[in-house]
């Protein structure tokens, strides 16, 4: 029995199931998922509450997406590298599921995740602040913020894949972590770093997706000065080579672990 | 053996390539197989036989399409294993065993929930297929305690669990009863043995040879990456040298006593080797005739005799055609 749409769908479903209950099971989550949040949230109170309703609304922007990446980003990655430690990799992949799919699940589950923490970084700054962050458009804000997380995601499966391939993955991303949070604009816009580091902020596509929310978020914001539509243009193109890739990785990098022969280690 | 085996290889040999050194610069290349033939029947248990390193993981591992060969043909069910592996999955299960590979902070439902979705076991029939292997496995009262609170024994059982939950022709065991106490391991040999009433064909490897005697209708003894024999536990005590064993045991022998036990009839046979302060002649006989006061009468000088026979075990077997390889 070949997998087919319904299988494929059931195996999603499967993997978010067991995302959550692992998650639910290990009080280690609760620090990304609960404690930074409120933390990161509080920080931003504390700089930007004197300087204005927008400038704390342009803060917590910056830290509810630097709590978005710990779940959404890190997470998927992190999965497949617990899955080589546990010894899971190999009946996982010995399964009729490929492996994308698992990972796919894992992305939804981390989305959900990352976009509970950016709430809890909104609900502590509003308690804070005593009263609801001022937002032009609320809908049109949540549907942004679910779009800024399923590019972090786009770049989440390819880190992912990274895991599969090599034991090593967690290694290159810690080191790449911080880069990441500068180069894509979390705490700060883009446009604030040399010219020369633009280039490759903007093969991110959260570069271009987090401008667009702060354009769609604060008045008067000028950012990378080509206009939102341009940048909801650059982060679907952006995010579609990602998902390309990270199609076109995963079947090779699956073809590789099995040439290497390495599933087991950790 | 049919015509057309459940599992065909032929030729398969794997190398596993590394880097060592500062810099990465020294490439070390481990040749794993070296060219492996094997054929297993439906409905059968074959046993592969190996010492540590010989490489019956490896191709284990390659058999069940979680490692592909360097080169070499390798079927099952007809299907290539290294370009059909999506079509080959659903209908074949492998256990891995040991204390890895399994999620520990879940329940033993919930991990074989997780895999019967990923298997594809269908919907309306997963739960009440959960609860069968549970009992098969005897894990229905620790069903909903977390993994990790199993001793090795039960996450061998749930590894078990795991491998049968689909419903697999072909199921691939890799040492199933290591870490088990006596009564589990009885009980996953009967296990093993009711899998193949239903028909299914299993793949067996173990270092234990009573298990493998009693399972297995034909073993294959694998060494340094070659199988150097294969055939029924009968077929190979000929391939050995014979049925009987007799072991001879005194202060010492000198070699022309040694060589006269060698050209005794039916003799095809004799390895020395120390047993504390005495030697101990280990002889594998092939006739019935030879019979042990012959011996005694032959070595008559030799007042701390002790003489003993006893039917050659599958470990005799084993022990010889390793030994033999590595000589």
């Amino acid at each position: 029995m070949a997998p087919n749409a319904y299988s494929r769908g059931r195996s999603l479903v499967a993997v978010l199931r067991l995302s959550v209950l692992t998650f639910l099971a290990d009080p280690q989550w609760l620090i990304p998922s609960l404690i930074a949040p409120v933390v990161f949230g509080l920080v931003a109170y504390e700089l930007f509450s004197g300087a204005g309703p927008f400038f704390v609304l342009y803060a917590i922007l910056g830290a509810g997406m630097m709590s978005m990446w710990g779940q959404t980003l890190y997470g998927s990655g992190w999965a497949t590298g617990a899955d080589r430690h546990l010894g899971t990799l190999e009946p996982t992949l010995s399964s009729p599921t490929p492996y994308l799919y698992v990972v796919g699940g894992r992305v939804i589950w981390n989305t959900v995740a990352g976009l509970f923490g950016g709430a809890i970084v909104f609900a502590v700054v509003a308690v804070t602040y005593g009263r609801p962050i001022p937002l032009s458009d609320p809908l049109d804000f949540v549907l942004m913020f679910l779009f800024v997380i399923v590019t972090l995601a786009s770049v989440g499966v390819v880190f992912a894949a990274a895991y599969v391939y090599t034991r090593y993955a967690g290694f290159i991303q810690n080191v790449g972590e911080f880069a990441f949070y500068v180069g894509t604009g979390c705490m700060f816009p883009v446009v604030l770093l040399p010219f020369w580091t633009n280039p490759i902020s903007l093969v991110l596509p959260p570069t271009w997706a987090l401008d667009a929310l702060r354009y769609l978020a604060i008045p008067g914001y000028q950012g990378f000065s080509w206009g939102f539509w341009w940048d909801i243009i650059g982060a679907v193109g952006t995010t579609l080579v990602y998902l390309v890739i990270a199609g076109t990785v995963f079947k090779s990098v699956e073809r590789h672990v099995l040439e290497v022969g390495d599933l087991n280690d950790w | 053996m049919s015509a057309h085996p459940v599992i065909h290889t032929r030729d398969v040999r794997r190398v596993f390539e590394s880097r060592k050194g500062f810099f990465f610069n020294e490439l070390v290349r481990t040749e794993a197989l070296k060219g492996v033939d094997l054929d297993v029947d439906a409905g059968e248990i074959f046993g592969l036989l190996g010492p540590n390193g010989a490489g019956k993981t490896t191709f284990t591992k390659i058999v069940s399409t979680l490692l592909l060969p360097t080169s070499g043909t390798v079927e099952v069910l007809g299907f290539d294993v290294t370009k059909e592996a999506h079509k080959l999955r659903p209908r074949i299960g492998l256990v891995l065993g040991g204390e890895r590979g399994l999620y520990n902070r879940i329940s033993a439902r919930e991990n074989l929930r997780y895999f019967a979705d990923l298997f594809g076991v269908p919907m309306e029939r997963r739960d009440k297929r959960i609860e069968e292997v549970l009992e098969r496995v005897d894990l229905v009262e620790a069903a909903d305690r977390r993994v990790e609170e199993f001793s090795r024994g039960m996450k061998q059982k749930l590894h078990l669990a795991r491998g049968i939950l689909h419903g697999p022709e072909v199921l691939f065991l890799d040492e199933p009863t290591i870490g088990l106490d006596p009564k589990s391991a009885r009980e996953t040999r009967k296990l093993i043995r009711s899998l193949v009433a239903d028909g299914v064909t299993i793949f067996l490897t173990t270092h234990y040879m009573f298990e493998a005697e009693e399972l297995c209708q034909r073993i294959a003894v694998l060494s340094r990456g070659r199988v150097v024999a294969q055939d029924s536990v009968a077929g190979l005590r000929k391939l050995v040298g014979g049925d009987r064993t007799i072991e001879v045991e005194a202060y010492g022998f000198d070699d022309g006593e040694i060589q006269r036990l060698r050209a005794l009839p039916g003799v095809s046979r004799v390895v020395s080797e120390e047993y504390g302060p005495r030697l101990r002649l280990t002889m594998r006989v092939r006739t019935n005739e030879l019979e042990l006061a012959t011996i005694r009468t032959m070595l008559a000088n030799h007042p701390e005799l002790a003489l003993r026979e006893r039917r050659t075990s599958l470990e005799d077997i084993y022990l010889d055609l390793v030994e033999e390889e590595a000589s």
